[in-house]
This record gives C-alpha cells, structure tokens and sequence, in this order.
C-alpha cells in the first residue's frame, strides 16, 4: 500500500510538473478571440496544423460558430472580434449597416462557383458542344446555351441521356439562406441576360430566372448538406449541382481512402465566366485585426489550399494544383463576372421566395 | 481509493493522459429514434453495443412523427434516423440535427406477385405510374400501402403518384400549389387511392402483412420487398416482382443525425456508431441485408442471392428519382391526402365505460379522442377527418350502452360528440365482445371496398361477463371482410385477452399509457 502511495506521488510531481511548464513556454500573449463563420470554413478551423500555428505564431485561439452569411451581418456585433462570411455582398451588406470607415476588412480566401456532376453527363455535354475539356478541366465554353436547355425544359433524352428521368436541371441550395444558391442564381441571370444583370435590365430575365429556380422543388438550406446527397443518392438523383470548388478538394483529402473510387465517376465543371466566393474577414475589434493580419501567413495560406482547397486571396502567394490530387482543378481562374448588385439579387431572391 | 483519485484529477489526465480511460469516453447509452424500415437492423446495431459495452435503444416512429418532434421543440433523444432526409429539412427549423450522413439507400417501387404481374403486363418493359394506378383501379389485384402522412413509404409514393399524374408538372419540372389546386388531378389520385385495399401505419409492419395476408402488390422500399420475398419463398409462396416506375420513383436515404445535449461523451459514441455503420464491413452487411451502400466510395456489390434478378431487382439500373415538391407543396399535399384524397375511412370507436374506468382511466380516454375530434390537434398529428369519412362511438361495459354516428369532419358535430363522450359516466362490468361484434357488424354492412373499415377499442380491464372471444371469432368468420381491431391499453389492461382479438383481425395491440398520441397514430394510419 506504502509503496503505491510513494508511486502516485512521485507520478503526481511529475504531472503537475508537466501542467506547470506547459503553461510556462515561450508564446507570444495569448488571446481568444470570439467570431462567426460560414460553414464552409470549419474544416479549416478545426484543422490542428492551423490551430497550432495561429497559437504557437501569434498567440491566438479561436472561440467561433458557425452561422449564414447573411444572417452573420445582421446579427448584433457585441462582444464579437470578427466576422468571416463566404460572399462578398455579405460585406457590401455590413458596410451599408457600419459604414465606420475604421472597420477594416480585406479578402482571405477565394473559390470559384462550380458544377459537380457525373461522367456520363459530362459526356454528354461535350457532345453537345456545351462543355470543353482543356488540359483535364472542363470548362463550361456554352453556359448560355446549358442555361437555355434548363430555362427551356428539355429533357435528358434529349441530349442522349435516356437513364435519366424529367428536365435537364442544376440543384441548388436554397437562394435565400445559402450563399451557394444565391450565387449561382447571379450567375444564371448574367448568363441568360449576356451581361452582369442590373436594376435597368433585371426585368428581362427575371421570369426566366425565376421558372427555372422554382422548377427544383425542394431546396437544401446548406452546401454541405447538397453536396453529400450529391455524392450518396448519384447521377440518378442529382446529375448536376452547384457548389465551390473547395468542396471537392477538402473532401478528396479528408477521404483519401474512398476518393480514387470516387474520382472514376465524380467530374468538376467550371463554367466560363464563373462568380468568385470571396471569404472577407470583417475585424471587430483590435484582436480581430491581429486576426486579420494573421491569417496572411503564407504557411496558412498554403495549408487553406493544399487541406481544405481554398484559393488565396492574396497576390502574390501561388496555388499550385500539382499539390492536388484531385484531377482537372485549373491553375487559374481567369474568366470571372462579378455578381449583380445586392439591391437586384435582393429582387431576385424575392421573386423566387414569392409563391 | 486511489485509483479513483487518480481518474478524478483532470489536470493529471489532461497533461500526460498517462490512464487508459477508453470506458469513460464513450456514453453508456444512446437513443435514437427511428423509422420501422430499421428494425431489421436491430441486430447489428446490438451487437456495436455489446462490443462498446454501452446500450442502445431504439424509438421506433413514423416519419410524420418524427417531422412534427423535431418542429415541436427540444428533442429528447439523443439521435433521429427517419428514412428520408425530408423529414429532417421540414421539420427542423431550429437546426437541432448535427452531423447527419446517409447510411443506406433503398428506392421506393412497386412490387406485385409474379403471376398477377405477367397477367396485367406489369412485370417487364417501361412501367408508369399511370399504368400502375389503371390496374389498381379496375380492382385486378389487391393492393397495400402505407399512410402517406404516417410514413415515408407512402408518402414518397403519393408524391409520386401526383408528380406522374399531374400534366402539368411534367412541363414545369416539380409539382407546384398550382396543381393541387387540378380538379382533374385530384380526382385521378382520389381514384388511385380508393383501389387501395389495405392502408397501413408503418411500412415493416406492411411487409409482415401483406406475407401473412397474401396481398397480391404493396408499394414499399426495395429492401422490405427482397425482406417479404424472403419470407415467402421461404413459405413455399410466390414471391413480388419489383417494379421501378420510370416517372414517379422516390429515394429513402436513411439520415442518421445527432441531437446535442451538451454531452460530449454522448457525441463520442454517436460519433463511433456512426462511424461503424459507415465502414466497408457494416456497409456489406447492410447490402446483404437488401439495403444499397452509402457510405461514399464503397461501391455496390449485391448479393446475387440477396438482390435476386429473377425478382425483376435491377442493380445496374441508374436510380432517376422525381423531384420533390417545396417544402410548402409537401405539407399542403398531405394535408389533401388526409381531408380530401385518400379513400375515406369508417371507424367504430368502442369505448369502456365499466366502473374501473372511473377517474384516470376515464380522463385518459376523453384525451385521446379530443386529440382526434378537435380540429386543431388533429390536424397537427395529420389524424383529422375527412368530409366523407364515418365514425361510430359505442358505449359499453357489461353491454353496449349507447351508439353515437357522426358523418364528415363538420367542427360543430365533432365537439357536440365529444361533450357527450366527456360526460357520460362509467360504472358496471366489462364485455368488451359484445360492442366488438356490434362493431363488426355495422362496419360489415357498408358494402365491399368504398371505406377502409377499422374498429378501435380502448379499455382498462378484463373481460369477465356477458360474450366470448368464440362470439367474436364466429362473427369475423360469419363476415368474411378483413375489419381489423385495435385494442388500445389503458390504466391496468393486460394484453393477454386483447392479443388473440389483435391477431385474430390482422392488427395490433397498442399502449395508450406510454405514447397514446403515437398509439393513435398508429392505429388511424391503418384506415
């Protein structure tokens, strides 16, 4: 008994000796620091390597939850650091409501809007001259005319694809609550209208807009959620949905056992033009600055491309898609629209919101 | 002592985690609740139990049921698996469900037995929903489905139903409010629906019947069919062929999600069960057990003998579902299906009124049939009635005292019954039979196939004067029509007399005093 009384205090010495120097090392000041995310960016901030260099480089831990775009901007800032939507018309959103011009905000991460779909529809589409294949990335040469065979509901028999029932469509996620969907539909209403839609023109193509949308039916609330059922219920089920290309290249990685059978039927389409998900960090307070400067480091911005498939959003660090393995993702992305102004996709939206 | 001491220091095990605390990670418990699709999975879901050392139980429920939990507010358990993902979207508007993967897919299709089959032309080539609901009408062959608003198995055929029929949502796309407003197409559905033969509340209790009863088609998940072909070969009987309708085919998915309570230990062994079912290994035992892979990237590799081609099972086959509907379009449809469409149900409601009933039992009683007699509470668990359908309430204890007859839903008829079931006084002996037969045999008289018929009994006691189960099981001879009876059990009831009339009249004994809302459901999904 004697000796194991003797053992668990020799064992408590060196426990509280290892709580004691662990507390005692030589960090920079540490701080937490409060915030809301897009949801598309917990993976990135649950990754170890990441928390272990916003901790170890700049003393920061991150106490944040998820929550939408659009609501985060609404939603009061008290007691908040930072703010990181996925969508540039979020900020535009926020600095209507804060126009303090001391608020400073810049963009961390970018990914391109993208159509996931399956090998037999790309097949089919670059039968149909709609989609081209360019050093093993599709690219989406005809939107206008993909956009005219959804608005138009053709059916998949039409283009040769008899195994699949009902109307060429693109599912999306929900316009008014997920960011995904409601860029998808600013992509939409520039590829139809030739041009980036505004308050002069947005007339023209809103019923077509709004028919096409409407003919989806049920709508997911969140892109994560889409894309899984994506993945699980098939081509049958969902031949082709919008997304970001992050997506793909985070599941890919946190898959890496189930992905080489996956990529035989999984394909990627870009289409040209595409609409950037920008990811602006809206610093709140100086911690949210320190934040701000922090998530610049290029060993971030390197593992935010090579783990979890964000493009950066700064000039000069490079994204090599060598360090990818998923097949087809393009070096760059040169031919972008920008998205409507938030006044006429609030129009759109609404539209389509309307029974 | 120590021992304990030493687990109890957490700055210790968070330092050096020096003690193996695998025992203390996990939760000891888990419940999930869950659609009837899985109670197959039982099995399975047991033995990660047994080999985590934790327990696991399962709430079986319809996904109606589990829709409307999750949109009443906080949920107790500690996981839900409905059958469809739908369920979950609609109802949870607060987000409560986390971490929600797929784990299985097994379409929703049309099975028919091989003769029936070969006779109407169903059994080979291109099948629409429009050829189906002709046979089903012109009475070839009798046919069972679940409730549309009980279970997803219905449902998703119903939606399918009306997307195929509707004219107009072939050319929009998706079914829209505008199409349910379609007199011609609420007609054609209304027709489809009245050549149903046999309506039930879940779909595994479906496939036991329909082996047990010889149906000749059921629609029902492909899993649940290869599970009834089981049975029936098995049997020395003919089996289902399996029928994919090319426009109006439906997906279960099989959601299994996490409700968070602030237990992390609870999460961790969510966290590990979910895991599992995802694993090649599981996943192979599910595609053993008829269900399809979900776990991605795990392909598909059937069981030639479990996914049985000369069953008409096609596993190469690309699963093409119709879109469903906006989330408003979906409620608004199972609202029409339970006031307007669905064939209209005669219901006898036998109630106990001997003296035991006195107090509780009496009020329990009262409750539930103000849930099914005040419009509001009723829409809300989708057991309202309809404008054409019956009810009777019987009165009884040692003999039928009274007999009340309500025609419709009108909401002034529905309160005035109720005042009277809430005021009449219980006393005397129990002879649950005789209301039974009286039952029986007004329901008898209505004529074949225009009402799905079902009697109701709901009583405390022990049956110990006037007639006999032999008085009821000549009546249900001397009938010859399928009237099924649902005891439901209040206050001291014991199963052991209400058993042998559930079986005798191909239905289930239910218990009001854990669930009576559930139990109810269950008993009003089956007409």
């Amino acid at each position: 008994m004697s000796k194991q009384i003797l053992g668990f205090l020799v064992f408590l010495a060196i426990a509280l000796g290892a709580v004691w120097y662990k507390t005692q090392g030589n960090a920079p000041s540490r701080v937490v620091l409060r915030g809301l995310v897009g949801g598309e960016k917990a993976g990135f901030l649950r990754d170890e390597k990441v928390l272990d260099l916003l901790k170890g480089r700049y003393g920061i831990e991150l106490d944040w939850s998820k929550a939408g775009s659009f609501e985060m901007v609404d939603a009061p800032s008290a007691g908040l650091d930072f703010l990181w939507p996925s969508s540039q018309t979020a900020l535009e959103a926020f600095r209507v409501k804060n126009p303090d011009p001391n608020i400073k905000s810049d963009v961390i991460f970018n990914s391109p809007l993208v159509l996931f779909s399956w090998d037999i529809v790309v097949d089919a589409l670059v039968k149909e001259k709609i989609v081209e294949t360019r050093e093993g990335t599709h690219w989406i040469v005809d939107f206008p005319r993909l956009a005219e065979l959804v608005v138009g509901g053709r059916k998949w028999s039409d283009i040769g694809l008899a195994n699949l029932y009902g109307r060429v469509n693109i599912t999306t996620t929900d316009p008014a609550l997920s960011n995904s969907g409601h860029m998808f539909v600013g992509l939409l209403s520039t590829v139809l209208q030739g041009d980036v839609v505004t308050d002069a023109n947005v007339d023209s193509v809103l019923p077509r807009v709004v028919r096409t949308i409407k003919a989806l039916g049920f709508m997911e609330r969140s892109s994560g959620d889409l894309f899984l059922q994506y993945l699980n219920t098939g081509v049958g089920a969902k031949p082709i949905i919008a997304g970001y290309e992050s997506q793909i290249v985070e599941f890919a990685i946190d898959n890496e056992k189930t992905w080489p059978s996956l990529r035989q039927t999984v394909r990627v389409m870009y289409p040209e033009p595409t609409v950037w998900s920008a990811h602006p960090l809206i610093a709140l307070s100086p911690g949210g600055a320190k934040l701000l400067k922090a998530l610049k480091d290029p060993d971030l911005q390197k593992i935010a491309w090579e783990r979890h498939g964000f493009r950066t959003g700064i000039a000069e660090v490079r994204n090599d898609p060598e360090r990818l393995s998923v097949l087809g993702i393009p070096e760059r992305i040169t031919r972008v629209v920008a998205m409507p102004e938030y006044r006429v996709m609030e129009k759109l939206v609404q539209a389509i919101q309307a029974p | 002592m120590i021992r304990r001491f030493v687990r109890c220091v957490p700055a210790v095990l968070f330092a050096l985690a020096l003690i193996s605390c695998r025992d203390q990670k996990l939760a000891e418990s888990l419940t999930i609740v869950s659609g009837s699709e899985n109670q197959t999975l039982e099995p399975l879901l047991q033995e990660f139990a047994r080999s985590q050392g934790v327990s696991i139980s399962m709430d079986y429920k319809g996904s109606v049921d589990i829709m409307n939990m999750l949109s009443d507010g906080p949920v107790e358990a500690d996981a839900v698996w409905p059958a469809n993902s739908l369920w979950i979207s609609l109802g949870d508007r607060s987000f409560q469900v986390k971490q929600s993967r797929s784990i299985m897919v097994s379409p929703v299709v049309f099975a028919i037995r091989g003769s029936a089959g070969k006779r109407l032309g169903l059994d080979s080539g291109v099948v629409t929903i429009d050829r189906i609901r002709q046979a089903i009408q012109d009475g070839r062959f009798s046919f069972a489905m679940t409730s549309a608003t009980q279970s997803n198995s219905g449902a998703a055929a119903y939606l399918g139903f009306l997307h195929a029929m509707s004219s107009d949502a072939d050319s929009s796309g998706v079914l829209s409010l505008a199409d349910l407003a379609d007199t011609n197409l609420l007609a054609k559905v209304r027709g489809l629906l009245g050549g149903i033969n046999r309506s039930a509340g879940s779909s595994n209790w479906l496939k036991d019947l329909v082996v047990q009863r010889d149906y000749e088609a059921m629609m029902n998940y492909e899993a649940l069919v290869i599970e009834a072909n089981q049975a029936l070969v098995k049997a020395g009987k003919e089996p289902f062929q399996v029928v994919y309708p090319v426009d109006g085919l439906a997906l279960a998915d099989s959601p299994l999600g996490y409700i968070h309570h602030g237990d992390d230990k609870k999460r961790a062994l969510f966290e590990a069960l979910q895991a599992w079912l995802l694993t090649p290994e599981v996943q192979a035992r599910l595609v053993a057990l008829g269900r399809r892979p979900a776990a991605l990237g795990v392909p598909f590799q059937p069981d030639p003998d479990v996914f049985r081609s000369s069953w008409g099972i096609e596993t190469k086959r690309i699963l093409s579902p119709a879109p469903t509907p906006a989330a408003e379009v979906v409620r608004k449809a199972l609202e029409l299906y339970q006031i307007e469409l669905r064939k209209p149900s005669a219901t006898v409601y036998c109630l106990d009124y001997s003296g035991s009933m006195d107090g509780s039992g009496h009020m329990a009683m009262v409750d539930a049939m103000r849930m099914l007699l005040t419009p509001s509470i009723a829409r809300r668990n989708m057991l309202q009635n309809s404008t054409r359908d019956l009810t009777w309430v019987i009165a009884f204890s040692d003999h039928v005292l009274e007999t009340w007859k309500m025609v419709g839903n009108d909401s002034t008829e529905q309160e005035e019954l109720l005042r009277k079931i809430r005021t009449f006084r219980p006393e005397g002996g129990t002879d649950i039979y005789s209301p039974l037969v009286a039952a029986l045999d007004t329901l008898a008289s209505l004529g074949e196939g225009k009402y799905s018929p079902a009697v109701i009994l709901m009583t405390d006691g022990v049956s110990n004067i006037g007639r006999n189960f032999e008085d009821l099981s000549g009546e249900w001879s001397r009938i010859r029509k399928t009237i099924p009876v649902f005891p439901i059990m209040f206050g001291e009831a014991s199963s052991e007399q209400l058993d042998p009339i559930s079986e005798l009249t191909t239905a289930q004994t239910l218990d009001g005093r854990s669930n009576l809302a559930g139990a109810f459901r269950k008993a009003r999904g089956n007409n």
